[in-house]
């Protein structure tokens, strides 16, 4: 439902009527004409689009209408009578702090920030404030020089005062730990790699069944893929499996629909699958191999499941594709699949579909994998 | 890149908010500062089909100082931590932590309790508020309760928050004048999500000591061996005792991962107990 906004740009009053869902750069860009605060990532990295709301700069690409009702915001067609933001400009000309162009309009936002904030900033001190704009020119040299003439033109001398710290002499004392603190779930065992541009994640886990029973669940999709948190399987034959995966992890949410092959070893007790699928809301795609081979565990009846997931993403989830987060997201399904298996397999049900996780990747795996 | 369409509530009162998150559980999303979510919803990767803005509600951006803790808002930004607007629970730890999140932009609009409740593992307060010992109140359809922020994280992205609870109070014990503190993050470029973070706090009077790391795979690890080895002895553990500990964790770390982290470690204890 539009929401209309009365905000004063550049001194002038303005209302534009809007969708909840729009930036605030959009605001400027097609609905005030306002075309040059600019558009980089869109996604609060390179800082190309930040400019002055109520005094202070803003990523206007991730602040949305909603937060703009009654501000006051100044872009870089504005600050018209700033003289700080006159010094800036003459300064960024002097000292050549513009190549191309593109980053400029959030690099003086930024400055005119610098510049407020800092009586007295090294080199050191503006490059670390500088560190939220990129300039893909690399025009840093310049950009630093103009900052800091115009920081020095201030005349102060005083650096900011260095944050409080106790120095009195530490006593060593014996602890009393007021609040136990949950032990560490045990993480499946296993390592998280890359290949090129895959990622490969290898897990082992125990099961509490012997390897005959669990293979049995292991080499038929479709009795494993009820396991697997999230998926659902449309369509299979002997070697073929086409269905999706639901992921939720923390907001994120995603629906990998696609296809692929899976072939088992019965002798061997191993198995792979391959297979491909997108998101087509979130315009990602995954491409995944799993392999999985079940052992004897460490007694007759228990079994070792030794999981090897291969998987590339491409689009927006690539850009969430850290390592840690994969880590994180895997040893939770890995959890989940296992105890599904391990209540199949003592007559029970999978619990309830968990749609969690992350990364597609995985997604793509489990879901590939165990799905069919 | 646009987001998905949404539409947004900004509800004038706690008991309003969670009605509008009771709603429609599942296709709703609080929202703070949105600097976490914001990138989210423009990849799309989140597509809430509601978002309630808890910045507005009463209370979610005060400060208050008592005999014995200090309460920041959930809705307080970064940014006015890191202009010390906030009363020094240990001095000057916050504003250290609050000054290293992100870049100033970012800091403008992203929120203490936005930050706890996305529950990044690489991000600052969570590993921060294991370390000060905080408790968080969060209000929910029985009314108030506190999560010590020791069992509040349960994973990546993972709470122990219900759907329709809302965070609305960060409380953190004053330390003594004796407290010493150290946080040290590695990041490949200043502002990025960190490669490994370490904090250390003890304090000789109240008896506590805190070894916590964080961006690891999960919640932050929190080491109670480490700690009453350093406020026994007053010094910093070596390297490889501190890899062997962290090896033993249980999680599964990379070398590369280990080695960071007790560099880190080691960084953040060698600050804190610096005489200079």
């Amino acid at each position: 439902m539009p929401e209309t906004l009365i905000l004063t740009v550049n001194g002038e009053a303005c209302t534009v009527t809007v969708a909840p869902r729009t930036q605030l750069a959009e605001v400027l860009r097609d609905h005030l004409d306002l075309t040059g605060t600019h558009l980089g990532c869109e996604q609060g990295v390179c800082g190309a689009c930040t400019v002055i709301m109520n005094g202070k700069p803003v990523r206007s690409c991730i602040t949305y209408a909603h937060t703009c009702d009654g501000a006051v915001i100044e872009t870089i067609e504005g600050h018209r009578g700033d003289p700080v933001m006159d010094q800036l400009r003459d300064a960024f000309s002097r000292h050549h702090a513009l190549q191309c162009g593109f980053c400029t309009p959030g690099m003086l936002a930024t400055a005119h920030d610098i510049v407020t904030r800092f009586d007295a900033a090294d080199e050191a001190t503006i490059r670390h404030e500088l560190s939220g704009n990129l300039c893909r020119c690399t025009g840093y040299v310049g950009i630093v020089g103009a900052i800091s003439e115009v920081i020095a033109a201030k005349g102060a001398t005083s650096a900011p005062p260095a944050p409080l710290r106790n120095v009195k002499p530490f006593t060593p004392f014996d602890p009393v730990e007021a609040a136990a603190v949950p032990a560490a779930s045990a993480a499946p065992k296993g390592s998280v790699s890359t290949d090129g541009g895959w990622t490969v994640v290898k897990r082992s886990f125990a099961l509490n069944h012997a390897p005959d029973a669990v293979w049995a669940l292991f080499r038929d999709p479709a009795r494993v893929a009820p396991c697997i948190p999230g998926a659902t399987v449309d369509s299979l034959d002997a070697e073929n499996f086409s269905g999706a995966v639901e992921i939720r992890f923390g907001p994120i949410r995603a629906r990998f629909g696609g296809r692929g092959t899976y072939a088992n070893d019965d002798n061997a007790r191993a198995g792979s699958i391959r297979g491909e699928g997108n998101d087509k809301l979130g315009k990602s795609t995954v491409r995944g191999e799993l392999r999985y081979a079940i052992a004897a565990g460490t007694n007759p009846q228990t079994s070792r499941a030794e999981v090897e997931l291969r998987f590339e993403i491409d689009g927006m989830l690539a850009q969430f594709n850290r390592p840690e987060l994969v880590t994180g997201f895997v040893n939770y399904i890995l959890a989940q699949f296992a105890a599904n298996c391990d209540a199949v397999l003592s007559g029970g049900e999978a619990g309830p579909a968990k749609r969690l996780s992350v990364f597609a990747m995985l997604w793509a795996v489990l879901k590939a994998r165990f799905s069919r | 890149m646009k987001p998905s369409p949404f539409e947004i509530s900004r509800p004038g009162t706690l008991d309003a908010a969670r009605e509008a998150l009771r709603d429609e559980a599942h296709g709703t999303k609080v929202i703070s500062g949105g600097q976490s979510l914001g990138p989210m919803l423009n990849l799309r990767l989140a597509r809430p089909s509601r978002l309630v803005d808890v910045t507005g509600l009463p209370g979610l951006a005060e400060i208050r100082k008592t005999e014995t803790h200090v309460e920041i808002g959930a809705a307080v930004t970064h940014a006015r931590i890191e202009d010390g607007e906030v009363p020094d629970p240990i001095p000057g730890m916050l504003r250290h932590v609050a000054a290293g999140i992100a870049y100033r932009a970012v800091r403008n609009r992203g929120t203490i309790g936005g930050s706890l409740c996305h529950a990044d593992p690489a991000a600052d307060w969570v590993t921060a508020m294991i370390a000060l010992d905080a408790v968080l109140v969060v209000r929910g359809g029985g009314g108030a309760r506190e999560i010590p922020m020791s069992g509040f994280m349960l994973g990546a992205y993972r709470t122990a928050m219900k759907d329709d609870e809302i965070l609305t109070t960060v409380r953190i014990p004053r330390y003594s004048d004796q407290a010493r503190w150290g946080y040290y993050k590695i990041c490949r470029k200043v502002g990025e999500f960190a490669d490994a973070i370490a904090a250390f706090v003890a304090d000789p009077e109240r008896r506590t000591c805190r070894v916590v790391f964080g961006s690891t795979s999960g919640a932050p690890f929190v080491s109670t061996e480490l700690a009453r080895q350093i406020a026994t002895t007053g010094a910093a553990v070596p390297l490889d005792a501190v890899k062997s500990v962290l090896r033993d964790s249980g999680l599964n770390l990379s070398e590369v991962k280990i080695h960071q982290l007790a560099i880190a470690h080691s960084r953040a204890v060698t600050e804190a107990l610096s005489d200079a």
